[in-house]
C-alpha cells in the first residue's frame, strides 16, 4: 500500500517535471523563432512532441516556422492540425491562408448545397468536445432550474424556473446531437496533406496503371481507404485516385 | 592537226634530251614520286590503253607489271625531260606502254617497281574496265563525254547516322574539272526533305576552291547548304538534287590564232540519293520531363523583381540557350503557386542557323501579378536534353526563387477583381502574418476527446441523479410536517433537552434536581415572555400566562410543577416521582410553546 502510494507520488512528480520541462522548451523555441533560427525552434517543438505533449498553439508555431522556411507541405500540415484542435482560431486561419497561397494546385471545390452549408455552419461551429462541455453545462442548469422550480412556492417564480429548466434541457439535447454529428463528420473524413513535390495519381494501386492527374505539395486530400502502400484519395473537386501512402501525411495522426 | 601518240613521244623525247643537257648535277630536294597514269579507265575491247610510269628522279632496274589481260603493242618507250626554271630544276622520266585488251571484263594493271637512290618504289595498282567493242575506236571524246567526266555533283552529309533531332548538314558541291568551264546552272528539282525539319542556308557567293576528287584535281563550288533535323527514326532518304548545267568543253581543234575552240554542252547532273540511318534516342535513362531537346544547352529561370507590392506585375523568364534544335522543342512550364495570376507567356526567339545547326536562345516571358500579401516560392523546374556528343541525357535545374509581396489588399473586402486568364485560386490573406503564440497550453498527446468519453457521460448523468434525490428529501420533509402528534413530541423533547439538560443530570440527586427544575422553568418563562425579573410569584405567573392566552389547564400544570418543586424542599421524594415530574415538565413546556 505504501509502495503504491510512493510510486504514485513519484509518477506525479515526474509528470509535473516533464510538463515544466516542456514549458521551458516552448519558451526556448519562442526565443529561437524570434531570432530567426527556425530550424532550432522546430527541433524544440519536436522535443515537446516527443515528451508526449501537444496543443493547437504548438502546431500553429510549427506551421509558422515551416512557412518562414518556405516549406509548403509541413507548414500547411501543422496549421491544419492546429485547426483540428481549435477549429475557430482566426490567427490560425489567417496564417493558413498565407501558406495556402504558396501551393501550386488550384482545385475548385464542389459547390455545397444550401442544406449542406447550413449543416456545416452549425455542426462545425464548435468541436465535438466543445459541444460536450456545453451539454454538461446545460444539464447542470436544467437540474438547478428543476430544483428551484420544485422548491419555490410563488407561481410566477415557479413558472420562470420551469421554462428555464426546460430550455436548458432542450439546449443540452441539441448540443449532444451536434456533438454526435460532429464526431460522425470527423469519422467520415480522414484528411491528409501531400508532402511530395509532385505526386501522380493513378487509377489503380500499382505502378503500371493509368495516370489520372497530378497533385503538388501542400494540397489537402481525403483518404478514403488504403491497400498495402497505396491510399485512395479524394480531392476537393470530387476526383478520386490512388497514390503512394508515403507521399502524404495523415492529419489525425496525433 | 592530229598528233599521234608515237609522234608525241618522240617529240617529247628529243625535247627532253635537249633540256637534260642543260640540267646537270643539281640535286632535287623534292620527295621522290613514282606514279602510274592510265589514259582511260573504261574502254572498248577494240580500243587501246596507254600506260605511263612517271618518276621525278632517275632510277634503275625498272620492272614493269605483267599486264595481265592485255597485250603489249608498243613499249616500253622512255622519255626524259629536265628543265631549269628560275634556278630550280625539274626532272621527269617516264616509261610508256601501249596496251591492247584481250578480253572483256575488269582487269588490274599491277605494280611496277623501280630503284631510286637505292630504295625500291612501287606504283599503286589501278582497275580498268573493258567493255564491248565501241563504234568508233580511238575517236576523240565528244563534248558530252568530256562534260560527263569532268562534272560531278556530290551531296556531302556531315553524319550518316545521326540521332533523332540531331543536326545534319548536307552540302551540295559541284566538282568541275579544270579544263571545262560552267557558264550557267539551273536547279531542275529542289529536293523535299520529308521527315526532316530543314533550313536552307543560302549561298550568297560561289567561291571556287581547288580540291581533289577521287584522286584528280578539280575546282569545287558549294551550290547549296541545308541543315536538317531528322524528325523520325529509321532509314530516311534524302532526295537527290538535280541541276542543269551549261558548260563549255574544249575541243582539240584550234582556231586561226592557235587557241582552242570550245563547244557548248548542256548537261543534267544529280547528286545521288543519300540514305540516313537515324538512331532513335535511347530509352534508357530518359528523363520524364524530356521534351525532345537535342544538343548542348544552358537553362535559366529568372524574375525581374523579387520584392513588390500586390497588384504590381513582374516578369518571369524561362530561357534555354545553346546549340541544338532550339525551335523544335517545348520550353518547360514553370510551376507557380496557384494564388498568383499568370498570363499567357510571350515567346521570344533569337536563333541563328549556321552550317553546324541552330544556335542562340529561346525564352518564354510570363507576366505575373500577385493579388495578396505573402511569400510565393517558385519551385525549381528542370529541363532535360540529350547530348549527342556524350550520348547521354542531361537534366538542368533552375534556382528556386521566392517572391515577396509586401503590401496589398488585406481582405476580400475589395472584392474579387481578378481578370486573369488562368483560373487561379487565391486565399485572401489578412493584414499581417501573425507571430507565433507564446502561451503553450500543452496537453497530453494521448488525451482522449471529451465528447463520448466515460467522463462525459458521468458529467451528463450525475446532475440528473440529483433530481430524484431532491424529490425524496422533500417528500420526507412533507411527511414529517404532516405528522402533528409526533412533531409535538419531538418539539417537547427538543425543548426539554434545551432547558432540562441540567435537571436531567441531577436525576439521582433529588434536592439538586428540583432546584435545577425550578430554575429551568423560570428560565423558560424568562426566555419566552421576555421578562427581566428575578421575582416569580405564582400569581404573577398566572397573570402573565392569562395575558398571553395560554390554556388554563396548561397553566395549572405549570403551577403544579412549581408547587411540587417547592414541596420537594421539605419532604422526601421518590425516584419515580422525580421521573414523572421530569416528563411532565417536558410536556408542559412543549404545550406552552405551542400556545405562546
Amino acid at each position: 500500500m505504501r509502495i503504491k502510494g510512493l510510486l504514485f507520488l513519484l509518477f506525479a512528480i515526474l509528470c509535473t517535471e516533464s510538463h515544466a520541462q516542456s514549458e521551458v522548451l516552448f519558451e526556448k523555441a519562442t526565443e529561437a523563432y524570434n531570432e530567426g533560427e527556425f530550424e532550432k525552434a522546430i527541433s524544440f517543438y519536436d522535443d515537446i512532441l516527443k515528451n508526449g505533449k501537444h496543443s493547437a498553439e504548438l502546431y500553429f508555431n510549427l506551421g509558422n516556422c515551416y512557412y518562414k522556411m518556405d516549406e509548403i507541405g509541413p507548414s500547411i500540415y501543422y496549421y491544419e492540425k492546429a485547426l483540428l484542435l481549435q477549429p475557430n482560431d482566426s490567427e490560425i486561419k489567417n496564417n493558413l491562408g498565407f501558406a495556402q497561397n504558396m501551393k501550386l494546385d488550384a482545385i475548385d471545390e464542389i459547390p455545397k448545397t444550401a442544406m449542406k452549408r447550413f449543416h456545416d455552419s452549425l455542426v462545425l461551429a464548435f468541436s465535438p468536445d466543445q459541444w460536450g462541455y456545453f451539454a454538461v453545462a446545460m444539464i447542470i442548469l436544467f437540474v438547478l432550474g428543476f430544483i428551484t422550480y420544485y422548491i419555490l412556492y410563488e407561481a410566477t417564480h415557479k413558472r420562470i424556473a420551469f421554462i428555464a429548466a426546460n430550455a436548458a434541457l432542450f439546449i443540452a439535447i441539441f448540443c449532444i446531437i451536434m456533438g454526435y454529428l460532429g464526431i460522425r463528420n470527423q469519422k467520415l473524413q480522414n484528411p491528409a496533406i501531400i508532402f511530395e513535390r509532385e505526386v501522380v495519381i493513378t487509377s489503380e494501386p500499382n505502378e503500371r496503371s493509368e495516370k489520372v492527374f497530378a497533385l503538388h505539395e501542400g494540397t489537402k486530400v481525403n483518404v478514403l481507404e488504403s491497400l498495402e502502400n497505396w491510399s485512395k484519395v479524394r480531392i476537393a473537386d470530387g476526383q478520386t485516385g490512388w497514390m503512394p501512402s508515403e507521399s502524404l501525411k495523415i492529419l489525425k495522426d496525433f | 592537226m592530229v598528233v599521234t601518240h608515237r609522234q608525241l613521244i618522240s617529240i617529247l623525247f628529243v625535247f627532253g634530251l635537249l633540256l637534260s643537257s642543260f640540267s646537270g648535277f643539281c640535286q632535287d630536294e623534292d620527295a621522290v614520286t613514282f606514279e602510274m597514269k592510265l589514259s582511260k579507265e573504261k574502254l572498248g575491247i577494240n580500243e587501246r590503253l596507254r600506260v605511263e610510269f612517271a618518276m621525278n628522279k632517275d632510277g634503275d632496274n625498272f620492272n614493269p607489271p605483267s599486264f595481265e589481260g592485255f597485250q603489249v603493242v608498243m613499249g616500253p618507250s622512255q622519255s626524259i625531260s629536265s628543265s631549269w626554271i628560275n634556278g630550280k630544276r625539274s626532272f621527269s622520266k617516264s616509261y610508256s606502254y601501249i596496251l591492247k585488251p584481250t578480253a572483256q571484263g575488269n582487269f588490274t594493271v599491277g605494280q611496277a617497281t623501280i630503284e631510286i637512290d637505292g630504295e625500291t618504289y612501287k606504283t599503286l595498282p589501278k582497275r580498268v574496265q573493258i567493255t564491248a567493242a565501241v563504234d568508233n575506236p580511238n575517236a576523240p571524246k565528244t563534248a558530252d563525254d568530256v562534260a560527263d567526266e569532268s562534272l560531278h555533283l556530290v551531296a556531302q552529309v556531315s553524319k550518316s547516322n545521326p540521332y533523332l533531332n540531331e543536326a545534319v548538314t548536307v552540302v551540295y558541291k559541284l566538282y568541275i574539272s579544270s579544263n571545262i568551264s560552267v557558264t550557267n546552272f539551273r536547279p531542275l528539282d529542289s529536293p523535299k526533305y520529308n521527315n526532316f525539319w530543314s533550313q536552307d542556308i543560302p549561298v550568297t557567293k560561289y567561291n571556287t576552291v581547288n580540291e581533289n576528287y577521287k584522286g584528280k584535281p578539280y575546282r569545287s563550288v558549294i551550290l547549296k547548304r541545308v541543315v536538317l533535323y531528322p524528325q523520325k527514326s529509321g532509314k530516311l532518304d534524302i532526295e537527290p538534287l538535280s541541276l542543269e548545267l551549261y558548260v563549255d568543253v574544249p575541243t582539240n581543234r584550234r582556231d586561226f590564232f592557235g587557241s582552242r575552240i570550245y563547244q557548248q554542252a548542256n548537261k543534267t547532273v544529280s547528286a545521288g540519293k543519300r540514305t540516313l540511318n537515324v538512331i532513335p534516342l535511347p530509352e534508357q535513362g530518359k528523363p520524364e520531363d524530356f521534351g525532345g531537346a537535342v544538343g548542348q544547352f544552358e537553362f535559366e529561370v529568372s524574375t525581374t523583381k523579387t520584392d513588390l507590392n500586390a497588384s504590381e506585375s513582374l516578369q518571369a523568364k524561362v530561357e534555354v540557350s545553346g546549340k541544338g534544335n532550339l525551335k523544335l522543342f517545348q520550353l518547360p512550364k514553370p510551376e507557380l503557386p496557384s494564388a498568383l495570376e499568370v498570363y499567357e507567356p510571350e515567346f521570344e526567339e533569337n536563333v541563328r542557323t549556321t552550317i553546324t545547326g541552330m544556335q542562340g536562345k529561346v525564352a518564354n516571358n510570363y507576366t505575373i501579378v500577385p493579388s495578396f500579401r505573402g511569400r510565393y516560392p517558385l519551385p525549381s523546374i528542370s529541363f532535360s536534353y540529350f547530348d549527342p556528343k556524350s550520348k547521354s541525357y542531361i537534366s538542368l535545374k533552375s534556382d528556386e526563387i521566392t517572391i515577396n509581396v509586401m503590401e496589398g489588399p488585406t481582405d476580400s473586402a475589395d472584392g474579387n477583381f481578378s481578370t486573369a486568364t488562368t483560373p487561379k485560386i487565391a486565399v485572401p490573406t489578412g493584414r499581417q502574418f501573425h507571430f507565433i503564440k507564446t502561451q503553450p497550453n500543452l496537453i497530453s498527446l494521448n488525451s482522449r476527446p471529451f465528447f463520448g468519453s466515460q467522463k462525459f457521460y458521468w458529467w451528463l448523468l450525475t446532475p440528473l441523479a440529483f433530481i430524484p434525490l431532491v424529490l425524496f428529501v422533500r417528500k420526507k420533509k412533507q411527511e414529517s410536517d404532516a405528522d402533528v402528534e409526533g412533531n409535538r413530541l419531538k418539539m417537547a423533547n427538543r425543548l426539554a433537552r434545551k432547558y432540562l439538560s441540567t435537571a436531567k443530570k441531577q436525576l439521582n440527586n433529588p434536592e439538586g434536581f428540583y432546584v435545577a427544575l425550578e430554575k429551568a422553568l423560570h428560565n423558560y418563562l424568562k426566555a419566552k415572555l421576555k421578562i427581566e425579573t428575578s421575582e416569580f410569584s405564582k400569581e404573577k405567573i398566572i397573570d402573565l400566562l392569562e395575558q398571553k392566552k395560554v390554556n388554563q389547564s396548561t397553566t395549572e400544570q405549570f403551577i403544579e410543577l412549581l408547587k411540587s418543586c417547592e414541596m420537594a424542599r421539605y419532604s422526601p421524594i421518590t425516584k419515580v416521582q422525580m421521573n414523572e415530574d421530569y416528563q411532565k415538565a417536558g410536556e408542559v413546556i412543549s404545550k406552552m410553546d405551542k400556545q405562546l
